[in-house]
């Protein structure tokens, strides 16, 4: 190698001789997290962030208005079973888990080395995946402390909501799991980001994407999937009813004509529109976090509620429902068009019978529809684990390369 | 040639034709260096010539481009759990947990190098007491001051009892006497077998702390030239007389290479025997001498020659 003979060794080298040390050797160069080393760096992150005597005061301050609200809740609502308490202590826990644990993480890592407290750590014998998992863990811990802040609040909620325990366990379990993929990925952007204040609002925007993202994109793609339908109409015609037939029809009297006899007329007023095959896109509302969340609640059905014991259908049942119609997607009388038949009207009418278009039969066929978790979930373990791929990569030592602008300390 | 067996020297660090760049900016160009166990090596160069990447690359922490790197015999590339643990390293950084305590973050610390967590804390508070900081061993770190937290980064660096240390600008912000007593720890922690190197440009202390140099210009390390320099520089002996013009004429007739200063004049001798058959010889001619001694810090008159050559 010609750098080296550039520069030959002193010529009193000497001898070649085995490395001699009494230290034990480690091998190679790990980056997998081990259980010793992610605790000591979540302790570590979290001694840091102990709140000062201020943040305890502040703390203090939010449980007890958080305790507040619960029993101005529990003193104002009636007494019937609602699901609306706990649907707003998940929405809280989720919202404040989404927007604290993504922005600590978010300046962990370029944080800590602008302050310069990351390279020595990175010198010991903790491992990328330790430092990884660890802060990680450190920041979504805080969300969790917030969940545990709602406890009094959760309980309350519970006791009204007519869930389950094995539910309720399951839609915060899959929170804390949203929670965790988005410090993930605030983590991720904190490693590849020079600035913490571009790292906080990349995570923030991914965050935002996510939830508002897909809903954007769901319904700026349906043209793309949609169908032309067209709506057909027969109607009454007018300028060939006899006399008789005219009375009738100006006075709706119908005990002279029976209607069934009036001339009709075909196609006079057809037109067309684009009908969403919704079946195909629903996916993209699948993905959406809080969308699995609804997703893991208990199914609420809007016929059997009462007899099922539980609260009438709340804002997650809705969402369910209204998620289920899209991925049911257009039905074969939705995609054969509207049919205005104002003849078959009259006679139905005449005969004392409501006309049906089965609006309501298609709501609860929704509501019941099977839920659909898989995706959602899918979507949050893939980010998840990539988000703590890139971190591990990222902290790995000897740096190939830097982050654009930043010294290594 | 390659990187054989025969590379592995008993040098506890060495280097050989390392090089790094940073997108276009080449920070190290080519670095060779060697630091026997026991002796301490002085890194000197004028700001941003690539000091700190080097380091850098020698804590394992940056992956040189080209060249060959040892510690203790081992290549950071492959097995840089093995070089962590024989490294201390401190950062010219500082950087330091602000809500923790000095004896927190050194036990933290510790416990990264494996150690169980008595262990650390006894460690930790015995390199606060070396490093005179142990009324601050309950105090959270923000309130040190700018010396203090040197001192306190020194204590980190030597945490998990390195067979290498790598000192970054050690001596940066430390008050006169801190500056004395880092340099009698160099010293110890030499004497104790470990492997020092030191970068700073406070020249004249190093002076008094290291047994080699390494001087480094435009992220070269400069070679055998620049060690004679300082070879020369070390036997430069500045003679001042009352009588100047008997001194310079005494030197004259005996033909005695000396360079005219403003005052006096400065003549070399091979060693301190030579010095003291000079002096008597000086005086025997009559010459009034009042001062004699070496000319100054050897490492600050090569630093400058080597500017000099740069410009």
């Amino acid at each position: 190698m010609t750098l080296v003979d550039q520069n030959p060794a002193p010529a009193d080298a000497p001898e070649p001789a085995p490395a001699s040390s009494a230290v034990p050797r480690a091998k190679g160069n790990p980056w997998l997290p081990t259980p010793r080393g992610v605790w000591l760096v979540t302790g570590i992150e979290l001694r840091r962030r102990r709140p000062s005597t201020k943040g305890w005061i502040f703390y203090g301050l939010l449980l007890a208005l958080i305790i507040a609200v619960g029993v101005l809740l529990a003193v104002v609502s009636g007494e019937d079973m609602t699901s609306t308490p706990m649907e707003m202590v998940l929405v809280l826990v989720l919202g404040a888990g989404m927007l604290i644990a993504p922005s600590l993480a978010a300046t962990s890592v370029n944080g800590d080395s602008s302050e310069g407290v990351l390279a020595p750590l990175q010198m010991t014998r903790l491992t990328a995946g330790d430092l990884a998992i660890g802060k990680l863990l450190a920041s979504w811990l805080i969300a969790v402390v917030v969940l545990l802040t709602m406890t009094p609040f959760l309980v309350y909620a519970f006791a009204r909501s007519g869930w389950h325990w094995g539910e309720l366990v399951t839609v915060i379990g899959v929170i804390l799991l949203v929670v965790l993929t988005s410090t993930a990925i605030g983590l991720a952007w904190s490693s590849l980001a020079a600035r913490a204040v571009a790292s906080v609002s990349l995570a923030h925007l991914t965050t935002g994407a996510l939830l508002l993202g897909t809903l954007l994109v769901f319904i700026f793609t349906q043209p793309l999937v949609s169908e032309t339908v067209t709506d057909t109409s027969r109607s009454v015609d007018y300028e060939a009813l006899t006399d008789e037939q005219r009375v009738a029809y100006e006075n709706w009297d119908w005990s002279e004509v029976d209607p069934a006899t009036l001339p009709c007329v075909e196609g006079q007023s057809d037109w067309s529109y684009g009908v969403p095959h919704t079946e195909r896109t629903a996916w993209l509302l699948l993905a959406n976090p809080v969308v699995l969340i609804g997703e893991s609640s208990p199914i609420i059905s809007y016929d059997t509620w009462e007899q099922d014991g539980r609260a009438a259908p709340g804002m997650f049942a809705q969402m369910h429902s209204w998620v289920s119609d899209m991925r049911i997607g257009p039905s074969e009388a939705d995609l054969a068009g509207q049919r205005y038949d104002e003849c078959a009207m009259l006679v139905a009418d005449a005969n004392g019978q409501a006309y049906d278009d089965g609006w309501q039969e298609q709501q609860s066929t929704a509501s019941v529809y099977p839920r659909a978790p898989w995706i959602g979930l899918g979507v949050e373990a893939v980010l998840l684990v990539g988000s703590v791929w890139i971190v591990i990569a990222r902290l790995r030592v000897p740096y190939k390369k830097l982050r654009q602008g930043t010294r290594v300390a | 040639m390659t990187a054989t067996a025969t590379d592995v020297t008993t040098a506890a660090v060495s280097a050989r034709g390392v090089s790094r760049a940073f997108g276009s900016v080449q920070a190290v160009a080519d670095a060779t260096l060697e630091v026997q166990p026991g002796t301490v090596t002085a890194l000197i160069g004028p700001n941003g010539c690539g000091k700190t990447t080097l380091m850098l690359m020698l804590a394992g922490l940056l992956r040189p481009d080209a060249g060959e790197i040892r510690i203790a015999g081992i290549d950071p590339r492959t097995d840089s759990a093995a070089v962590r643990t024989a490294i201390g390293w401190m950062p010219d950084q500082l950087g330091s947990w602000d809500n923790l305590t000095c004896l927190q973050t050194l036990t933290l610390m510790g416990r990264g190098y494996r150690l169980a967590k008595h262990e650390a804390r006894e460690r930790g508070a015995g390199l606060l007491e070396m490093v005179h900081l142990s009324e601050f061993a309950d105090r959270p770190t923000r309130v040190l001051s700018r010396g203090q937290k040197q001192r306190l980064s020194l204590a980190r660096a030597l945490m998990n009892d390195p067979d290498v240390l790598l000192l970054d600008e050690p001596a940066n912000g430390l008050d006169p006497r801190s500056r004395v007593e880092l340099r009698t720890l160099v010293r110890e922690l030499a004497a104790d077998g470990k492997a020092v190197l030191v970068s700073s440009h406070v020249l004249a202390e190093l002076d008094e702390m290291v047994d080699e140099a390494v001087f480094m210009s435009k992220g070269r390390t400069l070679g055998d030239e620049i060690a004679d320099k300082v070879a020369d520089a070390r036997r430069r002996y500045r003679v001042v007389a009352l009588n100047d013009a008997a001194l310079k004429a005494a030197l004259t007739d005996a033909g005695v290479p000396f360079d005219e200063e403003t005052v006096g004049a400065v003549i070399r001798v091979g060693d301190e025997d030579e010095a003291f058959h000079a002096l008597a010889w000086l005086m025997g001619q009559g010459v009034r001498v009042h001062r004699f001694g070496p000319a100054g810090s050897a490492l600050e008159q090569t630093y400058m020659a080597m500017e000099e050559e740069r410009r």
